[in-house]
């Protein structure tokens, strides 16, 4: 019987192509645009560390200006000081902790055709790899020493590994950093998170570093942060050692709390260490701080911006008349070819066989339809690939799950719209239509 | 309108059509009233003087690989050797570049050891030459000097005597009064930077700042790893003095590593999100009018062939073609009114939960009014084909079959 509809349903597109024609483009337009916009979104509002999602948080403190709240949607600064950093970092309680921000150094290798570049590290402590779950191909993280102490390695990315010794195992080799030489102690497989959520301070869909550097570096090498630095507090103390001692922000702060045990001792002991910076005269506004898992992170950082959602909205709204559309449509067409239902009803077939048929053929037209939709949000995607200039790159992509929902939400959209033709259809009264021929 | 009556109960029977194209209508003028306001908006945004000849102008970034660089002794030569090149009109170095998204801010104040009601502006470390670089445009006071220039290492904060403000920025400090001569300072500090000049207009380093256009420009160069050139070239002369660039200043110093891109191409990347909306949106707007025009046509064909008969019968009892036409098109108008009605409430509901949760841009009555009307206009062009076929319905047609 199945086959006989669809077979049924195939004749009837064919007996009206304009019609039909029609009410493909409509489901394929409205699908190809809303799975477009909904595909952005929803990449975009994906946790790599979703499965970590229960034991990490970012850390925040309130150390900002005593006259003026930090501008964020929870009133926090979304870094914090490099001596907040220190003092965080003493602490055993956490399983695992990340202090961190980017930098960047040219990089050489001596010998080697390869000519001088910049590459974008990440200036981080020891924990970082088994924190974000990062892969490693050779070799693996630093000493725990190299975090407070100047040791000169360096973890490289694949793609610099690649770049640098084709691929090749270079643990122990040498490389040169702005003109100082490093030791490479590890290389790292393909990591990219996107939105990359361990640094949502600049671009949300950056690329990753291209070189990990130890902690402990900083006054060796008077770093500064290649991200936000952000200060309230003018006055300041001489030399780097006074812009690392200072209220300057830049600094990220993740730990793992494995257990909701663990969890209230570092809140007992990040409130301790707050009420004593009090007492020192810092942290002068309320006691506050935050941890915040990885998906309230995302939503802290306003990954998913508000023209996003506009744009989710906008093109669900666009499906929904694409759906009325293909409604009346299918209306018409259903009572177009009401005397051959008429007939259909006369010689025996019940209502609901009626029904179920020109339901199979909305689904029809809904299988069609989401399928060329599909070639459209590819298009579509490329399209904003292209508009957003390399910007979107890691998130503007399609993955099969995305496939699937829009011949889902296709099939969906059809059958919606097929219900009530399909009903009234069914509905119609033989005799009239017998009468008449 | 005599004919007002026997149309209503004509639509009445095919109530569910009807209505299903007026709810189309109405959704249609929902989504694109609101589409068309925060379309303008961007486009209004993207459009806004940048108060800089943008097309000319390179920018170019350059990092010293040795750790302890001369990086005041390397801008002198290079700027010296960048101004002498063909073509090129003008050269300045500076802590960031225009309209790149990245860029330093700082919070003013118009008293010393002030801690509360302070201006944010960007602001830049730069020399005397920015302002020709960039063709901005002094409309008060006088551009600084070289001997002005404080020369820094990273650490120390610079002894900065004097600035360049922008008008707004100007106008924010020190609303309806002469700002030349009058202190700024920076933070809660103590130390007076005199205003010294004025430019007209600057956009700064953000372009979606809530206080783009405040800026400030101090006589300062730092001492650091990298810093940022911006070279204006003769009109048109762009691309060529773009190539030879690299090797003129590698050949004068290979310690480095340098990166050039023309300012057009940052300005473009800033606004790629904003110009994404005004694409996506159009597109989705131009793609929305069509479908329900083409739904429109479809159905209009539909109910004219379903009522052949009786349009023959009118035709036959004496019904010009002029009197089958303005019934179909009429009938039309109906139900676009119907639905320009519900759509019209419906766009400023929408509407207020865009302002309210997404934070665009208010729905006005003007552009509501063109939307409805452009929308009536799409209903009617869609319907004068099949209405205008309709009247050619002979009425032969209708005896014949009966």
């Amino acid at each position: 019987m199945f086959g006989y509809y669809i077979s049924l349903a195939l004749r009837s597109l064919r007996g009206t192509p304009v019609l039909s024609a029609l009410m493909i483009a409509a489901i394929a337009v409205g699908v190809g645009a809303s799975m477009t916009v909904l595909t952005l979104n929803y990449m975009m509002s994906q946790n790599a560390l979703e499965h970590k999602d229960d034991v990490l948080y970012a850390v925040q403190l309130d150390s900002w200006d005593v006259n003026k709240a930090y501008d964020s949607p929870n009133e926090l600064p979304r870094q914090i000081t490099y001596r907040d950093a220190q003092a965080l970092l003493r602490s055993d309680i956490p399983t695992r902790q990340v202090a961190m921000h980017r930098f960047g150094f040219t990089v050489e290798l001596r010998d080697s055709p390869v000519l001088p570049f910049t590459a974008s590290t990440r200036v981080t402590t020891r924990d970082f790899f088994s924190l974000f779950d990062v892969p490693f191909i050779y070799g693996g993280t630093w000493e725990k020493e190299a975090d407070t102490s100047a040791t000169q390695v360096v973890v490289l990315s694949k793609s610099t590994n690649d770049k640098l010794f084709s691929g090749e195992n270079s643990v122990g080799k040498t490389i040169s950093l702005n003109a100082e030489p490093f030791t490479v102690i590890g290389v790292i497989d393909h990591w990219q998170p996107a939105p990359n959520i361990h640094d949502l301070n600049n671009s949300h869909f950056a690329q990753s570093a291209k070189l990990f550097i130890p902690f402990g570096l900083h006054r060796e090498y008077e770093i500064y942060s290649w991200g936000n630095t952000n200060g309230w507090n003018s006055e300041r103390p001489d030399g780097y050692e006074g812009f690392l001692q200072g209220e300057n922000i830049w600094i990220q702060y993740w730990v793992e709390l494995s257990s909701s045990e663990q969890k209230g001792q570092y809140e007992d002991f990040l409130t301790a260490y707050i009420r004593g910076e009090k007492a020192q005269g810092r942290f002068e506004r309320p006691l506050k701080f935050a941890l915040s898992k990885p998906s309230e992170w995302l939503v802290l950082n306003e990954v998913l911006s508000d023209d996003n959602r506009v744009l989710g909205w906008v093109s669900l709204a666009f499906l929904l008349v694409c759906v009325i559309n293909a409604v009346a449509l299918l209306l018409a067409k259903f009572l177009r070819k009401a005397p051959e239902a008429g007939v259909r009803r006369a010689l025996g077939a019940s209502r609901s066989a009626i029904f179920t048929q020109h339901l199979i053929e909305s689904a029809a037209i809904g299988m069609i339809g989401g399928i060329a939709g599909i070639f459209i949000a590819v298009l579509g995607i490329s399209g904003i690939r292209h508009l957003a200039m390399g910007q979107m790159d890691t998130v503007a992509t399609m993955d099969w799950v995305m496939m699937i929902a829009a011949v889902g939400l296709a099939l969906i959209a059809s059958l919606l719209a097929g219900f009530y033709p399909a009903w009234r259809i069914s509905r119609t009264n033989p005799s009239i239509y017998l009468k008449t021929q | 309108m005599l004919e007002l009556k026997p149309m209503l109960s004509a639509l009445w029977r095919n109530k569910a059509s009807a209505l299903l194209i007026a709810l189309q209508l109405a959704l249609t003028l929902a989504i694109i009233s609101n589409i068309v306001v925060i379309v303008q908006d961007r486009i209004e945004k993207i459009e806004r003087p940048t108060g800089i000849t943008v097309e000319d102008i390179i920018a170019l970034n350059f990092m010293a690989i040795p750790q302890n660089y001369d990086m005041t002794g390397a801008i002198a030569a290079d700027l010296e050797l960048l101004r002498a090149l063909p073509y090129v009109k003008d050269a300045t170095v500076t802590n960031q570049v225009p309209l790149s998204q990245s860029g330093s801010a700082g919070t003013f104040y118009t008293q010393p050891n002030q801690e509360i009601g302070g201006e944010n502006s960007n602001y830049y470390n730069t020399d005397p030459h920015f302002i020709d670089t960039l063709g901005l445009n002094l409309v008060a006071g006088r551009n600084f000097t070289d001997a002005e220039i404080q020369f820094s290492d990273p650490n120390e904060s610079p002894e900065i005597a004097v600035a360049l403000v922008t008008q707004q920025f100007a106008e924010k400090l020190y609303p309806g009064q002469d700002p030349i001569g009058k202190p700024l300072f920076d933070g809660s500090g103590s130390n007076p930077i005199e205003i010294i000049g004025v430019v007209e207009r600057h956009l700064g380093a953000w372009v979606g700042w809530s206080n783009a256009g405040n800026v400030a420009f101090f006589p300062s160069i730092k001492n650091t790893q990298d810093t940022n050139y911006l070279i204006r070239t003769e009109p048109g002369k762009r691309d060529q003095v773009l190539k030879a660039l690299v090797q003129k200043l590698s050949e004068r110093d290979p310690q480095r590593v340098i990166k050039t891109k023309v300012l057009s191409e940052y300005v473009a990347r800033s606004y790629a999100r904003d110009n994404l909306m005004v694409k996506v949106l159009s597109i989705v707007a131009a793609m929305l009018s069509f479908i329900v025009a083409l739904g429109i046509v479809g159905l209009t064909i539909f109910w004219i062939n379903q009522r052949a008969k009786q349009i023959g019968v009118r035709r036959a009892l004496g019904a010009t073609r002029t009197n089958i036409s303005r019934y179909f098109l009429l009938e039309n108008s109906l139900i676009a009114g119907t639905g320009i009605a519900i759509g019209s409430a419906a766009a400023l509901i929408v509407n207020q939960s865009m302002v309210r949760d997404y934070s665009q841009p208010e729905l006005t009555l003007m552009p509501l009014a063109i939307c409805a009307l452009l929308v009536l206009l799409v209903s009617l062009a869609a319907a004068l084909t099949p209405a205008i076929r309709a009247a050619n319905i002979s009425p032969a047609t209708a005896t014949r079959s009966v």
